[in-house]
């Protein structure tokens, strides 16, 4: 009986039969590459969930499943660089405002995952919150929904700290009496911190280097007493950590690029920046990039100046921008968020579609993989019923690396069946 | 290129300086307008190659090959003209930047407040006036928030020289949050400030009995002329003269029953604003014709709820005959109205009943389809005019219209855009 149990159990746990096969094709469709223009009746195949071909004459190999794009708009699948959808535990280590030495931990059944698959997003980067001005480390995942844990990490993506600035790292928000307030409380404190702990993170480089030498040398010699959260820094000061840096003002993101010049470190990715249009050319000078909200403005005084033209001033510039959800209900639609920019900015559609495809996974190191619909490439797409920024826009299905994990059709019957059979639901 | 990139260049180019300094934050040049060659998009009417002529403040004309000695002829051939959108329910004018509280004063002391008028408060300097108006929202209901009874809404347009210029009703109904037996009441809508009534709910319902039956009561008396004037229990009247509706925060089944039993027990017309489970109770809503103002689309649904049941919602309450408008809710995105109602769309509302329900069904439920909601012979001249399908995120709204001023595109997004596109390229060495 027990043996029975387990094996009832394990049959169970197996992957439902719509996951089992990772090869899948889709045809008669307008195919959105992103890198190399759109495919009208093109066809799109993935074999062993990689895309082995894509193009308006591709042989559909004999017996493959095939979905049948006939007016359908398939685009590679969805990136969010910047997410909290799936962390377990809280996403702020509070206690301090510097502790790059943590890592956000995740869990694998929060139905936001699902929800956003539902808006055709396959991966996304887990970001540590904004209380500290160097906080935790990300994890980058594809949401492989019901998936364990480990199998979600997007194995090559960058590693990515969060750094954060402005309001909410010097709590300007907070009634603490001036007793209770942690340093930093001003955006000037923010300054001092970086420089300060990077200079400690130098020196502690610089002893390891030593060591390294003098150990060769000399067998015995000391060993320096190992510290994580130094260890984190000359990380970022190597580029061995990506810095993604919670920001809203023009100001601090110059203040934080300069500092960053001094100290002889680099940020990946501005997230927010809402004010970065203001700052474009010195973004641009310093090599990085933006991860912006397409239109939110008012919501706090560090807002006030964001404009939804932001991301069509940046790309006009030359700073290559992604648009982010950082909410559970934005990154259900941020097909929607990435054509605002051209509904206010004008921007090209595909430099718009590109805002949450390509240029997203650029910035999480893993362009090599995913967001732009070439041979070779992982095969994560999602497939709308029009197009994305049209008014009837709706996602069908996602698929990652072949496998369906959203299916429109199957979300409908399935709600059906248990409305008709579920507690309280008539049979 | 779009209408708003080219005019925003030929603005910074100068060319339009001299009006743009004049009015700058200035609701627009007064007429009178010849719209030309446009077709013209009301919810239930397309009509191809149509102009349009505004006259102080009206549409005076709308029909093929008008004229007008005098007016400033648009050109429109090519382009759409819909009327302008409106938001259900927002705080604008009342509330700016949602963090500072000095600038969030959308609530008065004080549980029963009939009297509060949100019209009176209104900034007409609010940037997120600008802002609103820029994507075609020309009117939007902007209310206080908060205790019991949280005062008088409004029904505004989005541009105008004074709050009084700004108004199409200084009072569009009366926000009321029945006090929930069930707890969910106790602290409102969004809890602390801005949210409903705080306080034990089984004693706040006492109250809200005594007080309805003392304004019903004082109606009669005052009728009958026996009773002396009082300015709380007069700002009841107007609900029980049926003028004006009850605007009631409900979201469950439960709750929204509750209200529509309301409505009835006292004799007042009831409008429901959220709405989240309108759905459940939508041949009710149909049969009892009370409207619903729903809360923004661009939301999520509770854990267990299937995963577009905020985005289906509108469909289905369309396929039962229930009115309802579209909303945001806050402020600072009313322009994204447009944008709910795309999602709803995407997710089974025929277009129509989306257009239906971003102009002339708001202003069916308060009362101002005289006014606004269509372009149509004698209603205020508020429209925008687009190069597409403004439920298309590739469209752009290239001019708008309120009251019948051409309303320049001064707003605080297009300033700093065009402040910033101008910055001369910086060449730096790091």
């Amino acid at each position: 009986m027990r043996i029975l149990n387990y094996a009832g159990i394990a049959l169970a746990l197996a992957a439902p039969a719509a996951l089992a096969a990772q090869d899948i094709a889709i045809k008669n469709a307008t195919i959105a590459t992103i890198t190399n223009g759109d495919i009208q009746n093109g066809t799109i195949v993935i074999q062993k969930g990689k895309i082995t071909a894509v193009g308006a004459n591709v042989q559909i190999p004999a017996g493959m499943k095939t979905i049948d794009g006939t007016g359908k708009f398939v685009m590679p699948g969805i990136i969010d660089a910047h997410s909290h959808a799936a962390l377990e535990g809280g996403i702020n280590e509070n206690s301090e405002s510097v502790t790059p030495e943590v890592q956000v931990q995740l869990k694998n059944d929060d139905p936001v995952i699902y929800r956003a698959l539902a808006g055709g997003v396959i991966a996304a980067n887990q970001l540590h919150g904004s209380a500290n001005t160097i906080g935790g480390q990300s994890r980058v995942i594809k949401f492989k929904w019901g998936m364990p844990v480990d199998s979600m990490y997007f194995k090559g993506a960058y590693r990515i700290v969060k750094f954060a600035l402005g309001e909410n790292v010097t709590r300007a928000s907070s009634d603490a009496g001036i007793d209770d307030r942690r340093f930093p409380m001003s955006r000037m404190g923010v300054d001092f911190l970086l420089h300060y702990w990077f200079d400690k993170a130098k020196d502690y480089d610089k002893e390891w280097q030593d060591y390294r030498a003098e150990v060769k040398k000399n067998p015995n010699a000391l060993m320096p007493r190992r510290d994580l959260r130094l260890e984190a820094l000359v990380d970022i000061l190597h580029g061995d950590l990506k810095v993604h840096a919670h920001s809203y003002r023009g100001d601090e993101i110059l203040m934080l690029i300069r500092a960053a010049d001094d100290e002889g470190f680099k940020i990946n990715t501005f997230q927010h920046a809402l004010e970065a249009y203001k700052v474009a050319d010195e973004i641009k000078a310093h090599g990085a990039t933006v991860s912006t909200f397409a239109d939110m403005w008012a919501y706090k005084a560090e807002a006030w100046d964001a404009i939804p033209f932001n991301m069509a001033l940046l790309t006009e510039r030359g700073v290559l921008v992604s648009v982010n959800s950082d909410s559970d209900e934005r990154i259900r639609r941020l097909y929607q968020e990435a054509g605002v920019g051209v509904r206010y900015g004008n921007m090209p559609v595909n430099e718009a579609l590109k805002m949450i495809t390509l240029n997203p996974a650029k910035q999480l190191g893993v362009d090599k993989w995913v967001g732009s619909l070439e041979v070779g490439k992982d095969g994560d797409i999602a497939i709308f019923n029009s197009h994305p920024f049209s008014p009837t826009a709706m996602v069908e299905y996602t698929i990652i690396e072949g496998k369906v994990y959203f299916d429109r059709n199957d979300a409908v019957t399935l709600r059906k069946s248990v409305a008709n059979t579920g507690p309280g639901g008539a049979k | 290129m779009s209408g708003v990139f080219v005019r925003s260049l030929i603005v910074a180019a100068g060319i339009l300086a001299p009006v743009v300094l004049a009015a700058q934050a200035a609701p627009g040049e007064d007429g009178p307008y010849l719209i030309k060659g446009g077709t013209v998009v009301n919810a239930d009417q397309r009509m191809a190659n149509t102009d349009i002529v505004v006259r102080n403040g009206r549409i005076t004309q709308v029909g093929p090959n008008l004229s007008l000695a005098g007016a400033k002829v648009i050109d429109a051939k090519g382009k759409f003209i819909y009327p302008g959108m409106i938001d259900a329910n927002t705080g604008i004018g009342l509330q700016e930047i949602g963090g500072v509280q000095t600038m969030n004063l959308r609530q008065e002391l004080g549980e029963f407040n009939p009297h509060i008028r949100a019209v009176v408060a209104l900034n007409v300097e609010s940037e997120i006036l600008g802002v609103t108006r820029m994507n075609g929202v020309t009117s939007v209901i902007t209310s206080p928030t908060g205790g019991v009874i949280s005062g008088q809404a409004a029904l505004i347009n989005t541009a105008g020289w004074t709050w009084e210029d700004l108004a199409i009703s200084k009072n569009a109904g009366i926000v009321i949050n029945l006090p929930s037996a069930a707890g969910g009441g106790r602290r409102g809508g969004g809890g602390g400030r801005g949210g409903g009534p705080t306080g034990d709910p089984a004693q706040l319902a006492a109250e809200l009995e005594q007080f309805m039956q003392a304004s019903k009561d004082y109606d009669a008396g005052r009728a009958a002329k026996t009773t002396k004037l009082d300015l709380i229990y007069e700002s009841m009247r107007p609900l029980f003269a049926k003028e004006i509706p009850a605007i009631i925060p409900a979201n469950t089944d439960a709750q929204i029953r509750s209200a529509i039993a309301f409505g009835e027990k006292w004799g007042i017309r009831v409008v429901i604003q959220g709405g989240q489970q309108a759905f459940k109770v939508r041949q009710l809503l149909a049969q009892k014709n009370v409207p619903v103002i729903l809360g923004a689309i661009e939301a999520a649904p509770g854990d267990a709820d299937p995963y577009d049941e905020v985005y289906a919602q509108p469909g289905l309450l369309y396929e039962a005959g229930v009115k309802f408008a579209f909303s945001t809710g806050n402020g600072s995105n009313a322009r994204h109205v447009p944008l709910h109602a795309q999602l709803a769309v995407a997710y089974g509302l025929p277009e129509e009943g989306a257009m239906k329900a971003l102009t002339i069904w708001p202003a069916e439920i308060f009362g101002a389809d005289k006014q606004i909601g269509s372009i149509a012979q004698g209603k205020l001249a508020n429209f925008f005019i687009t190069n597409g399908d403004p439920l298309d995120l590739r469209t752009q709204v290239t001019q708008v219209f309120i009251k019948g001023r051409e309303v320049p595109d001064d707003d605080r997004h297009h300033r700093l855009y065009l402040k910033y596109k101008a910055r001369p390229v910086t060449k730096i060495t790091p």
